[in-house]
């Protein structure tokens, strides 16, 4: 009996496409690299006009920032203290407006000490408010 | 005898199309980040945890020159507020992100009214801050 051999079928990726596939595959992770998204932390602060009615209903705590002491109600603290002083003192209030800590800093202070303190009055509990210092402008005749 | 010409036939190779159409969604993906910030200079500061940023309304940015940007153009304090309630309007909350973008050695002065005028416009106000790196 005779054997018929099976024909056999070359089946080859066009390459031709193939430079087109990684010059494509080249862009896409490129524009992948190129948006990456942002990283941060979301800060809520009241609105001039409600913190304003809030800081006469009640006594809040004040924290002042400079480039290197931190003073809370007058009393300076160290950075590492800060978080369990601030726990200590808004223990037992409950409502919102009385969890507000008021910040006043100094003109000086850097933005990455700003931000450091700020997280830690917001991991104490605490809702950031600024206390900026007014300027008034004067003419005299 | 009548010697019938050779009929060509021009036809568009179809296998490209696929390709093109992707090279064109990419270039219009690239295009449509109109606020294009990167020419400010700014080195950002650090915190233990960060999260990954919402999409943002308005992008407010103090460089390392304590130059202050909205969406990539420099602005005055004064008008931020004015131009941020116009960007803002009528959205909901939390659809009022503002991303806030201040270099590391700012100081207070500068971005303490920025941080005012994106309260008073009603602004979500997300600080862009990179995770701190654990010291080796």
């Amino acid at each position: 009996m005779m054997r018929l051999q099976r024909r056999s079928l070359l089946l080859e990726p066009p390459a031709s496409a193939t430079s087109d596939i990684a010059f494509n595959l080249i862009v896409f992770f490129l524009v992948c690299a190129s948006v990456q998204p942002d990283t941060g932390r979301e800060q809520l602060i009241p609105r001039v006009d409600e913190q304003k009615e809030k800081s006469k209903q009640s006594q809040n705590i004040e924290v002042s920032l400079t480039p290197r002491l931190i003073i809370v109600n007058g009393e300076p603290v160290p950075e590492e203290k800060l978080t369990s002083r601030l726990t200590s003192l808004l223990a037992g209030k409950n409502k919102p407006e009385d969890k507000v800590v008021l910040v006043k800093s100094d003109q000086a202070t850097p933005y990455q000490r700003w931000i450091q303190v700020t997280g830690l009055v917001e991991s104490a509990g605490g809702v950031i408010t600024l206390r900026l210092e007014e300027t008034k402008s004067t003419t005299v005749n | 005898m009548k010697i019938q010409r050779l009929k060509l036939e021009a036809s568009v190779p179809a296998v490209a199309m696929g390709d093109i159409a992707f090279l064109l969604l990419i270039f219009l993906f690239i295009l449509a980040r109109t606020n294009d910030t990167s020419h400010i200079r700014w080195k950002p500061a650090t915190a233990p945890t960060v999260k990954s940023a919402s999409v943002a309304v308005a992008e407010v940015a103090i460089d390392a020159d304590h130059k202050l940007f909205l969406n990539g153009r420099i602005i005055g304090v004064a008008s931020l507020g004015t131009e941020l309630t116009r960007l803002l309007e009528d959205r909901p909350a939390g659809q009022r992100a503002v991303h806030f973008k201040v270099d590391l050695r700012t100081p207070a002065q500068y971005f303490e009214p920025a941080i005012e005028a994106i309260s008073s416009a009603g602004g979500e106000l997300v600080h862009i801050l990179e995770e701190e790196k654990a010291a080796p």
